[in-house]
């Protein structure tokens, strides 16, 4: 009833106008929310509907298959496979679908392939509780064939339970060129901080071809991206080809379920690119007779490189190739990608069984471990070969000849007096033949390897001339292989000297410091600082046989050759070339060097190496084989061929094999003589010295091969 | 019995107390924005229960009667039958005269609390609460039936003290009968419940013609706390919310929120401190209620809800389900037609010369419009989260009951008020 003005307001107006002012209260309330939701839906809703999209939408790699890795079989020019993906089985049970018969089904897998039942028994019920009766619980990884086969006869048996293949990377030639494959890893936090490439659980290759080559090899993952429920993990499996297994459902959408059941929606997916193959130089049978020469060896630690050289006649397109680079003690990157890389080693190679005790004993380790942490001090996970440095002795008297010759400070004829010692100052230097050489030319000295004539011609040409022309001939710096983590080796200088012991032996004073006189007698027959990797001492002896070329040496075969120019005159080059025959041909008194290394018919140069690694002083009255094994020399031969197709060079490096004739030569006859018989049986060729199309070099060396073959026959 | 007998002399001849025709009397705009809002209830949980299934516009193969058995047990079925009982039990109150009804307010007050006294001890332990009492073919909320026990109960008592409500012990013992229940339902634990009947109180006494001073006189204290709260807070942020040094500060009377309660409002205001845990809910409310935009996802087609982005979609949060599928333009007809739902009803109250019937309108009208702008506010994040229903809407039969009694209350004191003039 409205109040009116004549009249004074009754209670019940009152009430009345209460009643009203309540209304109005509902109208601001309301205008209140109305603005509200309108802020979060019209202003807003742009923003707020890409935060649900985000919250929906999950995407889940589907990781690319790794490129094969192929070498070569020499012999036919086929390529065989070093490194590929086999199927590796993990064995999956699913508790929804072997409900009321979990017992049963453990039991049964624990007869079949000895896992712990009880374990997996508590795993189901766990995953009970928490309604998650979906889950794809892991029951074995990587099973064996045997226990694969066992599963599927008994599939009817065991409901739920299924297995899944993964691509799992395989070495299938074991430890042999481990070093070259390298190992691949996951990735660790640190990497990922650093770019946005790659993901969690990406696998990445760490040392060798994997790692160089990675970027060849790992392809592009694909995805698969699903609406997922709130804490949804889509429980998908993989068919044999990494493909995940969808249902269609009525609707037409493609669906897998999560771990409750429910159903995951799958927006859409890009499928992975299988990363690249790379194919290798090796040949893998002279690279397991290289590491068979290695294991023959007395300690079995060394480095062996086997490349082909070019020269005028056969031309310069497989110069570099690398046909085996062998490193021992080395390992087998296997152990990095399959189980057999967690088992238990102790501090002395025994395998020891898992048990709890044997895990908190800190000397024992998985073989991973070992192998990452260099428990035996071996180096395995180091190429000797190019990661490595080394005395490099004589063989670096190539090296001071051609500077002395280019220099103009020596030639053919001039000579040097050797009475078997060589004195500068108050010091004195001892030539290896007490009785000395007598006068000696640098071909004899070469054939030889007299110490004082390189003494001499050292004082003479002086460390700048010889540390400049090691450069030019690539030692001391990197050869440019395509293989990670090269060194450099060490070729010193003075300036070096400074820097260098001034920074180790800050109390050192300066004039100690400083290059002295003798420090350029040492460097000129390879020893003081010196230090070269095998790899370079390879690339050195191809300089000569590749007519003064520098050729920079690989291991991708699609990389192709890259040959220098020549660094040295032609004079030069036949000196050196006459100097290091001699020391393989030469049979008259006072003999090469290298003469184990000769092979009838061929023309083979070479130079030995004998490193001193500790003064004569500790063991020099000791019989040879009294004395400690690691104070012994290191045994180096190098060695090239001239006159067959393809020419090829050979670097030794016998770690403490006490003398680079006795010790390492014979070896560069085995495998010279294995790599032309065996893996490359084609007729011998001489050089003929006359003019030879480069272009058309197979040709020619067709050519020869008939001609040689005729006057033979 | 004397009272049902007072009550009866003040009917007109023909009308007895209890009379199925007044059903062919109601006021049909309140029933037709009813059911407006009964069907907007039914179709959104309908999208609730088989939000997935429409989605993918495919229906699950159950077989005709197996359907039927999964949607009878849905929340949507039973809903329906909370409906069809609700329904009944308004068609019950407009039947019988409303004043027989309040006259039984004390009676309904003192069973509502011996129920609230019996939940206390034999009531079903659920996450360390008791509030709910199984009576074996249902489960009852008693807290619930406090609501509308507690309108009657006011109606009764302010209808026969009149002006008196000005004076001072009358207006207090009006708070004291607020008092007891919500402090027994305070001790289920059940707050949001709690808090409840005190805007319903103070709204009845607001309408009964209480001077004003005296809803400042309680509100004040509030306004008061409310203010050493936010001196608190924001003292504790300017502090680096180093707890050590907001610990060695005083405070007025002894009161210091502890740095748990304080990192609570904070995280209200700014849910993004803690977006995995305790803001979570409010970021994901926005998140659902934004991503609605201005026409919404489409039917059955939420993604944060049938996901499971956001709990309790089927209940409290209801408003965000809606608000996410039908958008804007569905949230705000939503949020219209209750207030006409309550413009109708308080003018229906307004129009009652009879002092009981406009207080039980505007006391029902109250316990509507307090749970349903409540709900709305907390969804559309104006107010802090707490268990809030919205009427028609929520999944709950308890509360369904609740607001069924309300919506009957208010038709029949319309119904009756023709014949009181």
């Amino acid at each position: 009833m409205p109040a009116t003005s004549d009249r004074k307001p009754t209670h019940a107006d009152l009430m009345d106008r209460r009643v009203s002012l309540l209304s109005a209260a509902c109208y601001v309330v309301v205008t209140l929310i109305l603005l509200r939701l309108a802020y979060l839906q019209v202003v807003m809703g742009d923003f707020y509907a890409d935060q649900a999209i985000r919250n929906l939408i999950r995407s889940y790699p589907l990781k690319a298959q790794r490129g094969i890795i192929y070498g070569r079989d020499f012999k036919t020019q086929r390529p065989v496979v070093l490194a590929s993906n086999r199927a590796a089985f993990d064995l999956y049970l699913v508790p929804k679908e072997c409900e009321d018969r979990e017992e049963e089904v453990c039991r049964r897998l624990e007869q079949l392939i000895g896992i712990d039942g009880d374990a997996l028994l508590d795993d189901i019920s766990l995953h009970r509780e928490r309604r998650e009766y979906f889950t794809q619980i892991p029951v074995k990884q990587d099973i064996s064939r045997v226990d694969l086969v066992r599963v599927e006869e008994m599939s009817y048996a065991l409901p739920g339970v299924f297995t899944v293949a993964r691509p799992q990377r395989r070495y299938l030639y074991g430890a042999v060129g481990g070093q070259i494959m390298g190992y691949i890893g996951e990735i660790s936090r640190e990497e990922l901080k650093q770019t946005n490439d790659y993901t969690m659980g990406d696998t990445l290759g760490r040392s060798g071809v994997e790692q160089q080559y990675q970027n060849i090899l790992r392809g592009q993952d694909g995805r698969i991206v699903m609406s997922v429920y709130n804490q949804g993990i889509p429980q998908i499996r993989y068919d044999p080809f990494g493909n995940p297994v969808v249902v269609t459902d009525k609707g037409g959408a493609k669906v897998a379920t999560d771990q409750k059941g429910r159903r995951v929606t799958i927006e859409y997916r890009d499928d992975p690119v299988p990363g690249k193959p790379i194919e290798l130089t090796l040949d893998m049978e002279l690279q397991r007779k290289a590491e068979e020469c290695l294991a023959a060896m007395d300690g079995q630690r060394g480095a062996i490189v086997v490349m082909i050289a070019g020269n005028e006649t056969y031309g310069y397109d497989q110069a570099g190739q690398i046909l085996a680079m062998a490193s021992s003690p080395g390992y087998d990157p296997n152990v990095f990608v399959d189980p057999s890389g967690n088992v238990l080693v102790d501090d002395t190679g025994n395998v020891v069984p898992p048990s709890p005790e044997a895990r908190r004993n800190p000397e024992v380790k998985s073989l991973r471990r070992r192998l990452l942490e260099d428990a035996d001090g071996l180096r395995r996970m180091r190429h000797r070969a190019y990661q490595e440095r080394a005395f490099p002795g004589s063989i670096y008297k190539i090296a001071v000849a051609i500077a002395g010759l280019e220099e103009g400070v020596v030639n053919r004829d001039a000579t040097y007096f050797c009475p078997g010692h060589f004195t500068l100052g108050n010091a004195r230097w001892a030539c290896h033949k007490a009785g000395g050489h007598g006068r000696i030319n640098v071909v004899d000295a070469l054939a030889v390897s007299c110490d004082v004539y390189f003494y001499n011609l050292g004082r003479d040409l002086g460390v700048e001339r010889i540390a400049d022309w090691s450069h030019r001939l690539g030692l001391g710096v990197a050869t440019g292989i395509d293989l990670p983590q090269e060194d450099t080796g060490l070729i010193p200088t003075p300036e070096w000297k400074e820097e260098y012991y001034g920074r180790l032996f800050p109390d050192m004073s300066p004039y100690d410091r400083r290059w002295q006189r003798g420090d350029t007698i040492n460097l000129a027959i390879g020893q003081g600082d010196c230090k070269i990797t095998p790899l370079q001492a390879a690339v050195l002896m191809a300089a000569v046989v590749t007519d003064g070329r520098i050729v920079t040496p690989y291991i991708n075969l699609a990389r192709g050759p890259r040959v220098s120019e020549p660094v040295m005159s032609p004079e030069t080059l036949a000196i050196l070339r006459e100097g290091l025959t001699q020391v393989v041909a030469k049979d008259t008194y006072p003999r090469g060097t290298g003469i184990r290394a000769a092979i009838p018919d061929m023309h083979i140069m070479g130079k030995t190496g004998t490193a001193q690694v500790a003064s004569m002083r500790l063991y020099g009255h000791l019989p040879e084989e009294e004395i400690p094994y690691h104070l012994r020399s290191h045994a180096w031969f190098v060695s090239g061929v001239m006159d067959r197709n393809p020419p090829i060079v050979i670097a030794i490096l016998y770690e403490h094999g006490l003398h680079g004739s006795s010790g390492a030569s014979p070896y560069s006859k085995e495998l010279m003589e294995f790599f032309y018989n065996e893996r490359c049986p084609e007729q011998p060729v001489r050089i003929a010295g006359r003019e030879v199309d480069l272009s058309r070099a197979d040709a020619a060396a067709d050519a020869d091969a008939a001609a040689q073959s005729e006057r033979d026959g | 019995m004397t009272q049902i007998d007072t009550s009866l002399h003040l009917f007109e001849g023909h009308i007895g107390v209890f009379d199925p025709k007044n059903l062919r009397r109601v006021d049909w705009v309140l029933v037709g924005l009813t059911a407006v809002l009964a069907i907007a209830g039914l179709m959104t949980l309908y999208s609730a229960s088989f939000g997935e299934y429409i989605r993918a516009d495919a229906s699950n193969d159950l077989g005709f009667l197996g359907s039927l058995q999964t949607v009878a047990a849905s929340w949507f079925g039973r809903q329906l039958a909370y409906l069809l009982v609700g329904v009944a039990l308004a068609a019950l109150i407009i039947s019988l005269d409303y004043r027989l009804l309040v006259s039984l307010g004390p009676t309904m007050y003192i069973i509502v609390l011996i129920l609230l006294v019996l939940v206390h001890f034999f009531g079903e332990e659920v996450n360390g609460a008791r509030r709910w009492l199984d009576l074996g073919f249902t489960k009852l909320q008693p807290s619930e039936f406090s609501k509308p026990a507690l309108v009657y109960m006011l109606a009764w008592y302010l209808s026969r003290i009149g002006e008196r409500v000005q004076n001072v012990f009358l207006f207090a013992l009006a708070l004291i009968f607020m008092a007891i229940p919500a402090g027994l339902i305070f001790l289920q634990p059940s707050l949001s419940v709690a808090i409840v009947l005190a805007p319903i109180v103070l709204i009845m006494l607001f309408t009964a013609g209480c001077r004003l001073w005296q809803i400042l006189v309680l509100v004040l204290p509030g306004i008061l706390l409310a203010g050493l709260v936010w001196w608190q807070v924001t003292d504790y942020e300017r502090l680096n919310q180093d707890v050590d040094a907001y610990m060695a500060k005083s405070y007025p009377l002894g009161i210091r929120l502890s740095p748990h309660q304080i990192d609570r409002i904070l995280t209200f205001r700014d849910p993004e401190r803690d977006p995995r845990d305790k803001g979570y809910q409010a970021i994901q409310m926005k998140i659902t209620v934004g991503s609605g935009e201005v026409l919404g996802k489409g039917y059955g087609k939420g993604t944060q809800t049938h996901f499971k982005f956001l709990p309790e979609f089927h209940t409290d949060l209801i408003f965000a389900l809606l608000a996410e599928e039908w958008g804007f333009v569905g949230a705000a007809a939503v949020a219209i037609v209750f207030l006409a739902f309550l413009m109708r009803a308080l003018a229906l109250a307004a129009s009652c010369t009879e002092p009981s019937g406009s207080l039980l309108a505007v006391g029902c009208a109250a316990v509507l419009g307090f749970h349903a702008f409540a709900n709305m506010a907390i969804t559309v994040g104006l107010l802090p989260v707490t268990g809030m229903p919205l009427p028609f809407l929520s999944y709950g039969g308890s509360f369904y009951m609740t607001t069924m009694i309300c919506v009957g209350t208010i038709l029949s004191v319309h119904v009756r008020k023709r014949f009181l003039q």
